[in-house]
């Protein structure tokens, strides 16, 4: 991850220097906008890969030249292995998108809606139970 | 497996979900791109002698106090995680010793910061509205209603996403590493708005 961060780090140097450019030699509103923000946006990805790099405390298996596929294994992450509850979380986005169109009456069902279906899908794996959840 | 004597000891590897939220936050700072474009477009279009008809309307020092909120909000937050890293859902002394708090009570300070930036926001709403500034009268009322108003949208989710993690804590049976890492996601996202507001707070009420 050190060529991540120096890669995003330099893309981020250039984009500051472009803005100083575009700036000089008469740019308008939008494009300084743009590239300083563009310039932002890598230094923030440069930021999270130094830090993770940092804290990860070693080269990872796929940065590792003499890597094999089995040096990764391990635990990645909680997997939901299968869930209903996106399709209430997407069916009331919609509906509040659509109540923009339609009248407000159906976005402020919809927005219920959606906060029903988020605590839903939040708290799906938080039951108690007797099982090991994860 | 010959190889594994050569790899270097145990490398934690960058959370997935940390990973996801910084990728969906990058992509959050270029929608404020977008807005701030549209502010600085209309801005240079006008022309700063229209501009400072309507800036003078802008009451400062309450935004500043206001901001001050906001800001030290994310320092609660930060609070919040570290009581997250050490796995501590609640706290472990009484309530005014704040150096025995837990996530729980740090992000219930956060979350009252919050409300109280966004009371503070509706406040200031009512004020200009009422002076005649508003979002179909001029240029200058479109442009700063929405991009404060979609930065208020945000804070919201957040405070939203606040009560969530709290729920979260609450239902769950232990306090775990998807507990926290849960809480570490919402506080990215915390900081994120807040240095969004910083750089917003500057650009409408400071060089106007």
């Amino acid at each position: 991850m050190k060529a991540g961060w120096r890669l995003f780090a330099g893309l981020s140097i250039f984009y500051a220097i472009v803005a100083v450019i575009y700036w000089l030699v008469g740019g308008e509103a939008v494009g300084i906008t743009a590239v300083t923000l563009s310039s932002a946006l890598a230094a923030l990805i440069a930021f999270y890969f130094w830090f993770s790099t940092k804290r990860s405390g070693g080269i990872l298996p796929e940065d590792n030249m003499a890597g094999e596929i089995a040096d990764s294994a391990g635990e990645l992450g909680f997997y939901s292995p299968h869930s209903w509850w996106p399709l209430p979380v997407a069916l009331s986005a919609c509906a509040a998108g659509l109540g923009l169109l339609i009248g407000w009456w159906l976005t402020l069902i919809a927005i219920g809606a959606l906060l029903i279906s988020i605590i839903g899908f939040v708290l799906e794996y938080e039951k108690p139970s007797a099982l090991p959840t994860h | 497996m010959t190889t594994v004597a050569a790899t270097p000891a145990k490398v934690t590897r960058p959370n997935i979900v940390a990973v996801g939220t910084i990728v969906w936050l990058s992509s959050e700072l270029m929608f404020f791109a977008a807005l701030f474009a549209m502010y600085f477009t209309t801005r240079a279009v006008q022309g700063p002698k229209v501009w400072l008809e309507s800036t003078g309307m802008l009451n400062v020092k309450f935004a500043a106090i206001n901001t001050t909120v906001l800001v030290l909000s994310s320092v609660t937050c930060q609070f919040g995680v570290f009581a997250a890293e050490r796995f501590q859902a609640r706290r472990s002394g009484p309530l005014w010793k704040f150096s025995k708090w837990g996530l729980r009570e740090w992000f219930a300070l956060t979350f009252l910061m919050g409300a109280f930036f966004i009371g503070g926001q509706v406040y200031e709403y009512a004020n200009l509205v009422h002076e005649g500034l508003s979002l179909s009268s001029r240029a200058y009322g479109s442009v700063f209603y929405i991009t404060t108003g979609f930065h208020g949208l945000h804070v919201t989710g957040g405070l939203i996403a606040f009560l969530m993690v709290m729920l979260r804590v609450f239902k769950a049976q232990k306090f775990g590493h998807s507990q926290a890492t849960t809480a570490i996601v919402v506080s990215y996202y915390w900081h994120f708005v807040d240095i969004v507001w910083i750089a917003l707070f500057s650009a409408i009420y400071l060089i106007k």
